[in-house]
C-alpha cells in the first residue's frame, strides 16, 4: 500500500528550544493512526508542522508521494491534508449550512463566482443534505454556530473537515470538552470515517485511542518515543513511564 | 485551553434555530421597498430633488463601504479616494471625449476598480490600524495628485463644465433635477440589486468567513487576501459609480471628493444605518443627510451639535445601526444576542 503522508526527521526550534526533533513516521489509506503522549510532549507543534502552520527547521513531508515540506498551509490543504481544531474554531455568526456550503465551494474552486446564487449552485444542496445527514446535524443545519452546543460544534469540525475530501485527515482531540452525554455521537461519527482515509487522531483519552487506533504514535520532550500497535504500546514499560501521572494531571 | 466549565457552558446553551427563512423575507421586499420610498419622495418634495438626489448618489457610494467594512471586515477611512477617482474620470471623459451619462458611469467604475485594486493588492496585507493609516494614505496621495493636475482636474476650483448629455438621447438633465434624481435612483437601485447579488454568492460568504476568522479560511484552503482584494475592487467600481453619479448630476466634482472627512461620513451614515446589511446604508445615509438638512435650515447656528446628540443617541440605544431597531421593532430577528 502507498504512504499518503510520510514524514522524515521533522525538528523544529525556537532559539535554543527544540519542541520536535527528528520525527519520522508514515501514515497509508485506511489507517487509523493515535498520536500520544503527555502534556508538553509536541503533540499540536508536531500537527502544526505537518500542516503547514510553522515551518520546520528540518525535515521532509511527503504528501501522496509529493513533497510538500515548503507549501503553504492553505495548498496543502487543496492536496488533500486536513486537520480539525482542537478547540472549534468556527465562524460564530455562519449557519451550520453556510459553513458547510463554504467548504464545498471553496474545495470546488468556486469562490470567485461573484454573481451565483449559492442556493442554485449545481450539486452543492445534495452534497451538505449528505455531509448535515451522516453528522446528525440536519435538526440544526440553519442555527447559527455561536449558539449551538459544543458538542454540535466537534461534529461540525469534522463535516467541515470531510467536506473537503481530504486524503489524511488529523483530528486533534476530537472528544474534547464535549460532555459524556454528547461525546458517544462524536465516536460514532469517527467510527464512520470513510474507510481509505489516512487518518492521525492526537488524543488523551486512552479509551477512546484503543477503541480507535490501529496503530499508536508516542511522544515525548518532543521527540518520537516510540511507536507500534496499540497492544505493543499498551505493554511497553517506557510508555507506561512518561505517561503515568501525567495522564492524571490531563482530566 | 478553554476550561471544562466554560466548555460545559457552552454546552449547555440552548440551541435555538435561526430565523433565516423570515430573515430572508425582509431581504427580498428590501429593494422595491426602497424604490417605492425614492419615488414617492420624488411626488412629496418636489422642492427638495437637489438634496434627493445627493442622498441617492451618496448612498451608493456608503452601500460600497458597507461591502468592504461590512462584508470584508476591511477598516477603511480611504473609501473617498475611489469616489473622487471615478468622479474625476467621468468628468475629466465629459469635458473633453464623451459626455454620455451611462459611457460616464463606466469610466468612473472603471477608474475606481482599478484604483481599489491596486491599492488593494498593496496595502490588504494589513489589518486593524495599520491598515486603517494605509487606507488614508491611499486617500490623501489621490487627493493632492488631484490638486496637481490642474490642467486636468481644476485643482482645488474644481472641475466645472461637466454637461452630460440627456439620458438614452431621450431625456434632457433639466434645471428642477427631475431626471437627475430620477437617474439617480434607477443606478442606486441597480446598485443594491448588484451589491445583494453578490452578497449571496458563493464569493460573499467566502468573504464574510474572511471577516470572522481568515486563519480558518485558510484552514479550508482559501487565501484570505486574494478575496479581500477583489471585494475592495468590486466595492471600488460600486464607489466609482456612485463618484460620476454625482458629477452627471452635480456638473461639479471638488476635491473634497477625495478627502478624508468624506471617507469618514461615510462610515458615520454606514454605522448609523447599520453595517453588514445594504440597505443599513440607505437608510444611514438618509437618516444623516435629512437630519442634517432640517437642522441645517432650522438652526444654522447649532444644528452640529443636534447631529451629534443625534449620533450619539442612535449608538447608544441602538448599537446595529437603525436597521437593527427596525428590525428588533418586527420581531424579524430574534436576537443577535444569543450568537455572539
Amino acid at each position: 500500500m502507498t504512504a499518503l503522508l510520510e514524514v522524515e526527521g521533522l525538528s523544529k526550534n525556537f532559539g535554543g528550544l527544540q519542541v520536535a526533533s527528528d520525527i519520522s513516521m508514515t501514515l497509508s489509506a485506511g489507517d487509523r493512526c493515535a498520536l500520544i503522549g503527555p502534556n508538553g510532549a509536541g503533540k499540536t507543534t508536531f500537527v502544526n508542522l505537518v500542516t503547514g502552520v510553522i515551518p520546520p527547521s528540518a525535515g521532509t513531508i511527503r504528501l501522496d508521494g509529493r513533497d510538500v515540506t515548503r507549501l503553504s498551509a492553505a495548498e496543502r490543504v487543496r492536496l488533500g491534508l486536513i486537520r480539525s481544531f482542537q478547540v472549534a474554531r468556527l465562524f460564530k455568526s455562519m449557519t451550520v449550512r453556510e459553513h458547510l456550503e463554504l467548504a464545498v465551494l471553496q474545495r470546488d474552486r468556486r469562490t470567485f463566482r461573484l454573481f451565483a446564487n449559492v442556493a442554485r449552485v449545481a450539486g452543492l444542496a445534495d452534497e451538505v443534505a449528505e455531509l448535515l445527514g451522516s453528522m446528525g446535524l440536519t435538526p440544526v443545519a440553519h442555527t447559527a454556530v455561536g449558539s449551538l452546543a459544543y458538542g454540535q460544534q466537534r461534529l461540525l469540525e469534522i463535516a467541515l473537515a470531510l467536506a473537503m475530501k481530504p486524503k489524511v485527515l488529523i483530528l486533534d482531540e476530537p472528544a474534547a470538552g464535549v460532555p459524556h452525554s454528547e461525546s458517544q455521537r462524536i465516536l460514532d461519527a469517527i467510527d464512520r470515517l470513510p474507510k481509505d482515509l489516512a487518518v492521525l487522531m492526537i488524543e488523551h483519552d486512552m479509551d477512546l485511542v484503543f477503541r480507535f487506533a490501529s496503530s499508536i504514535i508516542v511522544l515525548a520532550q518532543g521527540r518520537l518515543l516510540c511507536s507500534g500497535t496499540a497492544k505493543q504500546i499498551a505493554a511497553d514499560p517506557r510508555v507506561r513511564e512518561v505517561y503515568l501521572g501525567s495522564r492524571t494531571n490531563a482530566h | 485551553m478553554t476550561s471544562v466549565a466554560e466548555r460545559d457552558g457552552k454546552a449547555g446553551r440552548m440551541t435555538r434555530p435561526a430565523p433565516l427563512g423570515r430573515r430572508r423575507d425582509l431581504d427580498w421586499i428590501g429593494i422595491p421597498l426602497i424604490a417605492a420610498a425614492g419615488l414617492a419622495a420624488y411626488w412629496l418634495l418636489p422642492e427638495d430633488l437637489a438634496l434627493l438626489t445627493r442622498i441617492a448618489a451618496s448612498a451608493l457610494f456608503v452601500l460600497s463601504l458597507d461591502l468592504v467594512l461590512g462584508y470584508g471586515g476591511i477598516a477603511t477611512l480611504g473609501q473617498a479616494a475611489m469616489f473622487g477617482t471615478g468622479a474625476y474620470a467621468a468628468g475629466i471623459l465629459a469635458v473633453n471625449w464623451n459626455n454620455d451619462p451611462f459611457a460616464m458611469l463606466a469610466v468612473g467604475g472603471l477608474a475606481g476598480g482599478l484604483l481599489a485594486l491596486v491599492t488593494g493588492a498593496l496595502i490588504l496585507h494589513a489589518r486593524g490600524l495599520t491598515l486603517l493609516m494605509l487606507t488614508i494614505a491611499v486617500g490623501q496621495i489621490v487627493q493632492e495628485v488631484a490638486n496637481k493636475a490642474r490642467d486636468w482636474t481644476g485643482g482645488s476650483d474644481g472641475l466645472s463644465g461637466i454637461d452630460p448629455a440627456p439620458v438614452l438621447g431621450m431625456f434632457r438633465f433639466d434645471m428642477f433635477g427631475h431626471t437627475s434624481y430620477l437617474f439617480a435612483l434607477a443606478v442606486l437601485v441597480v446598485g443594491l440589486v448588484v451589491a445583494r447579488r453578490i452578497v449571496r454568492s458563493p464569493f460573499g460568504l467566502a468573504c464574510r468567513g474572511v471577516s470572522e476568522d481568515p486563519l480558518r479560511i485558510s484552514a479550508i484552503g482559501g487565501s484570505p487576501k486574494s478575496y479581500l482584494v477583489v471585494l475592495y475592487a468590486v466595492a471600488g467600481v460600486i464607489a466609482g459609480v456612485a463618484g460620476a453619479l454625482t458629477a452627471v448630476t452635480s456638473g461639479i466634482v471638488g476635491l473634497d471628493s477625495t478627502g478624508f472627512s468624506w471617507s469618514a461620513e461615510a462610515l458615520v451614515m454606514l454605522v448609523l444605518g447599520g453595517t453588514g446589511r445594504l440597505y443599513g446604508a440607505v437608510i444611514g445615509t438618509a437618516a444623516f443627510m435629512g437630519v442634517h438638512h432640517i437642522l441645517a435650515a432650522n438652526d444654522p447656528y447649532h444644528w452640529m451639535a443636534f447631529i451629534g446628540l443625534f449620533l450619539i443617541g442612535i449608538v447608544l440605544f441602538l448599537p446595529g445601526g437603525i436597521v437593527s431597531g427596525v428590525e428588533r421593532l418586527g420581531g424579524l430577528r430574534r436576537g443577535k444576542e444569543g450568537g455572539a
